[in-house]
C-alpha cells in the first residue's frame, strides 16, 4: 500500500496553518493594507505612501523609535545572557536544586499584568523596595516617574519575568548535549571555561538562535508593562513603538499612523532577524 | 394551539404602541446622575408630545468615549442624541459625526446662553452641540492647618456663611487669593517634609490635567494654540505657559508641598482626612467637604498676582447624530432640553449642576434660597462662569493636544525641565494638528 503522504500532510499541518494564517499573516496583510488610508473629515480615503512619508518627520515617531531600539539593545543579550546562566545553574546536580528550579519557575506561572501590578506596588515611592533601601539610609527613589529610571524598571520587570520562561528552552537544548562529548573534553584537561565556550555553545547554537529571534520579537513587541505602569514616560523614555501605535490609533482614532507605525515595526524586526540567521546559522568555522 | 392568541395580543400590543408613538428618540449618555436627570427631562418632553418617545441609553463612564465614538463612526441609526463631553465637539463635527443646529437654534442659544459655553459648542462658525450645563472649580482651604502654620487663611464661604450678591462679588474681585499667596501658604503648612509628618500644602484635584490647569496659563493672559488651531508654537512654549509651569514645577520640585500624582477623588479624601491643606477643585466636592469634620473654607479659584482671574469651565452638551433617521425630531428634543424653561428647570432641578442659561444663572444670583451655604457656592460658580471662564480650546487635535498637555506637566512634575517638556508637547501638538487639518 504506497498511498501519497500528501494528503496526511495536509491534514495533520491544517491546524496549524490555518492558525499562521488567520492569526499571524491575516493581521500583517490588514495593518498593510490599513496604512495606506487615512480619515480626514470623517471620510475615509486611500492615502497610498502619505502615511509613512509622514513618518519621515515625525518626530514622535523617532524618539519612539530610539527608545525602542535602546530598549532592546539592552534588554536582548540581558535576558538571554543571565536565562543561560540560569539554565547552566538548573542542569546541575547539586543538593538543594529542586527548591531552586521551583523558584526559577514561579514567574513564569504569573501572568504579566497580575506581574506588573505586584512590581509597581515594590516599586512605588512609599513601596516595599524604597522601605528596604531606606534601612541602609538611601533613596527614595522614584522607580516610575523619574526619566533617568523608569525604562530600566521596565526591563528589570520584563526580564524578570521572561528569563525563566527562556531558560527552559536551553535547559532543553543542553540536555540535548551528548554528555559522552563534555566527558571526553574533561578527560583531555579542558578547564570548565573551555568547556563552555568550546563545546556548549557552539552545541547549543540552535536552541540560541531560536531563543534570540524568539525573545528579540517578544521584547520589541512588549506593551503592558509600558501601558500600565509609566504610560510611555517620563520624558517619552519608555515610549517603545508598540505604545506609541497603541496610542496614535486607540486613543487619537489615528488608525492610518498606527498601521503605519505597526508594518515599520514588522520590516524593522524582519531585518534584525534575517541578520540573526545569517550570524548564527552559519556552521561554525572550526568544524569545516 | 395556545401561541396564535398570543402572537396576536403581542401584535396587537405593538401596534397600539407604534399608533400611540410614532417617534422613537434615543439618547446616548453616561450612567449614573446624568442620567436620571435626562430621563426626568424626557419624562416631561413626553408629557408635552404624546407623539415622540424618549428612550435614554447609558455606558459606564470607562467604556463610554470608546463606545460611543464606535458607533457614531459607524453610522448606528439607534443613536438619535449623542451626550457630548465639551472638548470632543470639534472632533465628532470635523468626523460628520453629529449635525449643525440651523441659524434660528444658535440665535436663540446666542441669546439665552453664556457665551463661553456656546463657544466650545461652535465648530467652524456652526453650532453643532448645545450645553446642558457647565462646572467651576474653587480652592478648599482648611483654616486650622494655616492658621496653626501662621497663615491667614483667605476669605471664603464656610458652613454659616450667609452671602448676597454683591458679597459674592467682592469676594471674587477683592479677596481672591494669587498662586503665589497660595504656594507661600502650602511652604508654611508642610515645611520641606514632602507630605511625611506634616499634611501636604496644596494640590490639585485632577493631577496635570488640561481642564484643571489651563487657567494658570489663561491667568497670564495666554492661549493654548493659535486661534486657528493649527501651531501650539509660541502658545504653550511662550512666556506666559513658561512661567505658570515654573510655578507648578516649583510645587514638587522645589518646595515639595504637592503630591506628584493624584487617583479620582483622592484630593478631596486627603483634605476630609486633614492631610491637605488646600487643593483646587470642582464644587462637586462639596457635600463630601461639608460632611467632614474639617474646618474648612471655600474661596475663588486662585490666579496670578500679575494676571487676570481665569477659572476652568465647560461640561456636558448634547448633539443631534447624522445618522438619525428623524433629525427634526431629535433636534426639536435637544432645543428642548437645552434651552426651553421647562427642560433647563428639570434639568437643574434634577442634577443640581452650574447650569448655562442666563435666566437660570440671574435667578441663582437673585434667588435668597442661595444665599445660605452650600448654595452659595453655586452663587459664586455663576459668578465666575460669567465673569472668569476660560473655555478649553476648540480643535480636531484636542485628544492629542490632552494628551500632550498631561505628559508634559506630568514631566514637570518629575523634575523634567520646564523648556523641554513644554517644547515637546508643542511638537506633538503640531504633528498631530498638521495630520488631522490635511485637506
Amino acid at each position: 500500500m504506497n498511498r501519497s503522504p500528501i494528503p496526511l500532510l495536509v491534514l495533520t499541518l491544517a491546524p496549524a496553518l490555518l492558525g499562521l494564517a488567520v492569526f499571524r499573516a491575516y493581521p500583517i496583510g490588514l495593518a498593510l493594507y490599513e496604512s495606506l488610508y487615512t480619515t480626514i473629515g470623517g471620510e475615509r480615503v486611500f492615502a497610498g505612501f502619505d502615511n509613512y512619508l509622514m513618518l519621515l518627520t515625525d518626530v514622535g515617531f523617532w524618539k519612539s523609535l530610539r527608545v525602542t531600539l535602546w530598549f532592546n539593545l539592552i534588554i536582548n543579550p540581558l535576558q538571554v545572557a543571565l536565562a543561560l546562566a540560569l539554565a547552566l545553574v538548573f542542569v546541575q546536580k547539586l543538593p538543594g536544586m529542586a527548591f531552586f528550579r521551583l523558584l526559577f519557575l514561579i514567574p513564569i506561572g504569573i501572568s504579566l499584568p497580575v506581574a506588573v501590578i505586584i512590581w509597581r506596588i515594590v516599586l512605588l515611592p512609599e513601596g516595599f523596595l524604597n522601605g528596604a533601601l531606606g534601612i541602609v539610609g538611601l533613596g527614595p527613589y522614584r522607580f516610575l516617574t523619574s526619566p533617568d529610571f523608569a525604562l530600566y524598571s521596565i526591563i528589570a520587570i520584563a526580564t524578570w519575568k521572561g528569563i525563566s520562561y527562556w531558560m527552559i528552552f536551553l535547559v532543553g537544548g543542553l540536555q540535548n548535549i551528548p554528555p559522552e562529548i563534555n566527558e571526553a573534553a574533561r578527560l583531555e584537561g579542558a578547564s570548565p571555561w573551555q568547556r563552555l565556550w568550546l563545546i556548549t555553545l557552539p552545541l547549543l547554537r540552535p536552541t540560541l538562535l531560536f531563543v534570540l529571534v524568539a525573545d528579540i520579537t517578544i521584547n520589541f513587541l512588549l506593551f503592558a508593562p509600558v501601558f500600565m505602569l509609566t504610560g510611555g514616560g517620563p520624558r517619552g523614555s519608555t515610549n517603545v513603538l508598540m505604545y506609541e501605535a497603541y496610542k496614535s490609533g486607540f486613543v487619537f482614532g489615528d488608525m492610518g499612523r498606527a498601521m503605519a507605525i505597526v508594518v515599520c515595526l514588522v520590516a524593522l524586526l524582519l531585518v534584525i532577524v534575517a541578520i540573526q540567521f545569517r550570524l548564527l546559522s552559519s556552521a561554525p568555522k572550526e568544524a569545516k | 394551539m395556545t401561541r396564535l392568541p398570543m402572537l396576536t395580543t403581542a401584535l396587537a400590543l405593538g401596534l397600539t404602541a407604534t399608533a400611540h408613538a410614532e417617534t422613537t428618540l434615543t439618547v446616548l449618555m453616561i450612567e449614573g446622575l446624568d442620567k436620571g436627570a435626562m430621563e426626568a427631562v424626557a419624562a416631561q418632553y413626553m408629557r408635552e408630545h404624546t407623539d415622540v418617545k424618549v428612550e435614554i441609553q447609558s455606558l459606564p463612564w470607562n467604556q463610554f468615549f470608546q463606545v460611543s465614538e464606535m458607533r457614531l463612526k459607524s453610522k448606528d441609526a439607534a443613536v438619535d442624541l449623542i451626550y457630548t463631553d465639551a472638548p470632543v465637539v470639534a472632533s465628532y463635527a470635523a468626523n460628520g459625526y453629529i449635525l449643525p443646529f440651523d441659524a434660528a437654534i444658535a440665535d436663540d442659544a446666542k441669546a439665552k446662553l453664556v457665551a463661553p459655553s456656546v463657544a466650545t459648542g461652535t465648530y467652524d462658525g456652526k453650532l453643532y452641540s448645545l450645553p446642558m450645563n457647565s462646572s467651576a472649580q474653587v480652592l478648599y482651604y482648611n483654616a486650622d492647618l494655616l492658621k496653626a502654620a501662621g497663615v491667614t487663611p483667605p476669605k471664603g464661604l464656610t458652613r454659616d456663611s450667609i452671602t448676597k450678591p454683591d458679597a459674592i462679588a467682592q469676594l471674587a474681585t477683592g479677596d481672591r487669593w494669587t498662586f503665589e499667596q497660595v504656594a507661600e501658604a502650602a511652604k508654611a503648612v508642610s515645611g520641606d517634609e514632602g507630605g511625611k509628618g506634616k499634611p501636604w500644602g496644596f494640590a490639585f484635584e485632577q493631577f496635570a490635567e488640561l481642564y484643571q490647569l489651563q487657567p494658570l496659563g489663561a491667568s497670564l493672559g495666554s492661549e493654548l494654540i493659535s486661534t486657528d488651531a493649527k501651531t501650539a508654537d509660541g502658545y504653550l512654549n511662550g512666556d506666559a505657559w513658561t512661567k505658570a509651569a515654573t510655578w507648578w514645577s516649583d510645587l514638587f520640585n522645589k518646595a515639595n508641598v504637592s503630591p506628584r500624582s493624584l487617583g479620582f477623588g483622592e484630593a478631596a479624601q486627603m483634605f476630609t482626612n486633614g492631610q491637605l491643606a488646600m487643593f483646587v477643585g470642582g464644587t462637586w466636592n462639596v457635600p463630601a467637604v461639608a460632611k467632614s469634620s474639617i474646618n474648612f473654607g471655600i474661596a475663588p479659584h486662585p490666579k496670578f498676582a500679575d494676571g487676570k482671574a481665569a477659572t476652568p469651565t465647560g461640561s456636558w452638551y448634547l448633539s443631534v447624530t447624522k445618522a438619525s433617521p428623524d433629525t427634526a425630531a431629535a433636534t426639536d428634543f435637544a432645543k428642548y432640553a437645552a434651552l426651553s424653561d421647562e427642560g433647563t428647570d428639570v434639568w437643574f432641578k434634577t442634577l443640581n449642576q452650574l447650569p448655562t442659561t442666563n435666566r437660570l444663572l440671574d435667578q441663582i444670583n437673585a434667588d435668597p434660597a442661595f444665599d445660605a451655604f452650600p448654595a452659595n457656592v453655586m452663587r459664586l460658580s455663576a459668578w465666575e462662569s460669567r465673569n472668569t471662564a476660560a473655555p478649553r480650546p476648540v480643535t480636531v487635535a484636542f485628544s492629542q493636544l490632552q494628551d500632550a498637555f498631561r505628559t508634559a506637566f506630568t514631566d514637570i512634575a518629575n523634575g523634567v525641565a520646564v523648556d523641554e517638556a513644554l517644547g515637546t508637547a508643542v511638537d506633538a501638538y503640531n504633528e498631530a494638528a498638521a495630520r488631522l487639518n490635511r485637506k
